[in-house]
């Protein structure tokens, strides 16, 4: 035992969770998990969270995906010089749009992929203090906290607005 | 100090939640006989499938001449069914409509099932089903690779890369609600739901990626559905065949499928409502604005085949001149007119706000709609057939039970499989209607329906 707890205070709504969140940057303690149902800028702001990197991942899923499709298309014409009617045999206008399809293939899986890497799913062990109503209807915020400080980390998020402010062992 | 959560008025997160699980509760017998009776005439699509495939083509209605018909019209109408899908989940999601939220899964599912409806009619066309794999290119002896230069090895592209981002598309908005569903599901159900959710939890770091993720797979999908329908007419207009070589056949056959995928949404969407009682999260506004996109498309493709008749016209060409005379008086000439009535003049009366808001009578024009916009491909791609350069090619096509058995099919395959989605599966996404609940109450505060008081 580390003599570490888990502190874990649930919201009605988003402006409360938020609230919580900077109450308890304002005492410099950083919250180590929030649970919402919806997507939220406002609690990502408030966390200090940049842009996530899946977009590079896509970007680059997309640019592999223009050279496949035209390595592809130009590798295959070279070899078997099919004439068909005196067309180019490496004609690039209809092999662009192999390209563009093959970019948003490419892109897009690398979307889901990057998604799933950095969200570290599938996740088969438990999440310590979620509850089933942060999938419903509420909002939470858990500070993992020496246990000196857990009376301190309850009265902020009483204190933001917490309807329930429960603690489990860490 | 946080003020403490004031009362709100109309629906919350929990009403939200009330409702859609209300529809994934156990579903009763008719609910069972409808499915069964769809998959009964599924079976016997396929059972006249594998006549064709022993038998041959010759159990179709195809000849010299009118070799492509009931088969790819049946391909690209299910195409353009799927278009609207993409439309109100990704395209109406990059601009924030605030009234997509309740109505694009539905959409969505309807893309996806629609997409894998169409893929089957070109391998079920080409006779020999266990040759399809030759449209991609793999290593072989020979060195013998597809043509690129070809507008049918370009669709193979386009729609195997619209059916992976359509389902991709779908899970990722399904992951959250089927948390959601999984949390207070039980039995099999909470097995299922716990498999699918992939562990999610909705933390801020999920929520973090989940959402750049959804927003460039959105970004994505956008040009892709403008593509997909492209490259379809492409099949068409790269050929010199009068009736399909024109250059407007690219935009044309893309507002012609938003304008049937949009009523299709609606014809599923109406009945969905009243029998699963979504007046609550489906409201007037909703249907409303769904009802405005159908009257937009029908005025762009009423336009459209206006500029379609004049360039011909105007461009003098015999052989055009014939194959469009052909097609509003002759033998299929009946086909050119319910397309006017079905797409042009039919949803015209929804200029009026009363009929926008009368679901009996907007699901009347949805199903002219849709079978106005059947009848459109079918005079595209079968009638123009008729009537060639060469006079001995000329022919009428008359489908074969076969071609109409597996056509019945494939809406039935379509049908049961949206039902059985519907049903085990959150079909109104719980996630994105809480995202906007302030428009959901803003429209139940503005009397757009006065139920939910």
């Amino acid at each position: 035992m580390s003599g570490e707890i888990d502190v874990i205070g649930s919201f009605a709504n988003e402006e409360m969770c938020v609230h919580a969140i900077e109450e308890l940057k304002d005492a410099h303690i950083q919250p180590t998990r929030v649970f919402a149902p919806i997507p939220s800028e406002h609690i990502n702001h408030a966390l200090g969270y940049g842009r996530s990197p899946v977009r590079a991942l896509v970007l680059t899923g997309g640019i592999t995906g223009i050279l496949t499709g035209f390595a592809v298309t130009i590798g295959t014409s070279m070899e078997w010089w099919l004439n068909a009617g005196g067309k180019p045999i490496v004609s690039l206008p209809p092999f662009i749009i192999i390209a563009f399809e093959l970019m948003i293939l490419f892109g897009g899986t690398s979307a889901v992929l990057g998604f799933l890497l950095n969200s570290r799913m599938p996740q088969i062990d438990p999440i310590p203090g979620y509850s089933e109503r942060f999938s419903s209807d509420r909002f939470g915020v858990l500070v993992r906290c020496p246990e000196s400080e857990k009376d301190r980390v309850e009265g902020i998020l009483k204190g933001a607005g917490g309807e329930t402010v429960v603690h489990e062992a860490a | 100090m946080a003020a403490a959560a004031e009362p709100v008025s109309g629906p919350t997160y929990a009403d939200i939640d009330r409702g859609v699980r209300k529809i994934m509760e156990a579903p009763g017998f008719v609910y069972w006989v409808w499915v069964g009776f769809c998959f009964t005439l599924v079976a016997i699509a396929a059972a006249l499938w594998t006549r064709q495939i022993y038998v041959g083509l010759g159990v179709t209605g195809l000849r010299q001449g009118p070799m492509w018909a009931m088969y790819i019209t049946n391909f690209v109408f299910w195409v353009g069914i799927a278009h609207s899908g993409t439309l109100i989940s990704a395209i109406l999601y990059l601009f924030r409509t605030r009234w997509r939220t309740a109505v694009y899964r539905v959409a969505e599912t309807m893309t996806l099932f629609a997409v894998l409806t169409a893929g089957l009619f070109p391998i079920i066309h080409v006779g020999r089903p266990w040759y399809a794999y030759w449209l991609l290119p793999y290593p072989n002896e020979r060195s013998l690779q597809p043509d690129f230069r070809s507008p049918l090895v370009w669709d193979a592209f386009a729609v195997s890369t619209y059916l992976t981002i359509s389902a991709l598309f779908l899970v990722m908005g399904l992951i959250p609600d089927v948390a959601n569903a999984r949390d207070v599901a039980k039995g099999w159900r909470k097995t299922l739901y716990t498999i699918l959710s992939l562990g999610w939890r909705g933390t801020d770091t999920q929520w973090q990626h989940w959402s750049m993720a959804y927003l460039l797979l959105a970004g994505l999908a956008t040009p892709l559905v403008l593509s997909v329908h492209s490259v379809v007419s492409w099949d068409f207009a790269m050929a010199q065949l009068p009736g399909w070589h024109s250059t407007i056949f690219a935009p044309y056959f893309v507002a012609g499928a938003i304008f049937s995928g949009v009523a299709m949404v609606l014809t599923l969407l109406i009945p969905m409502r009243k029998i699963m009682h979504l007046e609550d999260l489906v409201t007037e506004w909703h249907i409303d604005n769904l009802a405005k996109v159908v009257l937009l498309t029908s005025l762009i493709v009423s336009y459209s085949y206006g500029v379609e008749s004049f360039i011909v016209w105007y461009g003098k060409d015999p052989i055009e001149m014939m194959t469009f005379h052909e097609r509003y008086f002759g033998p299929h000439g009946w086909v050119f007119w319910v397309c006017i009535f079905c797409n042009c003049i039919a949803p015209l009366p929804l200029f009026s706000p009363r009929v926008r808001r009368n679901t009996v009578v907007l699901f009347i024009i949805t199903i002219f709609v849709n079978i106005g916009m059947w009848f459109e491909r079918f005079m595209i791609i079968a009638v123009s057939q008729e009537n060639n350069f060469n006079p001995s090619q000329w022919a009428i096509y008359h489908p074969s039970i076969t071609e109409i058995m597996i056509t019945v099919g494939s809406f039935a395959w379509f049908l049961g499989l949206f039902s059985l989605f519907a049903r085990f599966m959150p079909i109104i996404s719980m996630t994105e209607l809480k995202e906007g609940i302030h428009w959901l109450r803003e429209a139940v505060r503005d009397d757009y329906y006065p139920g939910l008081k």
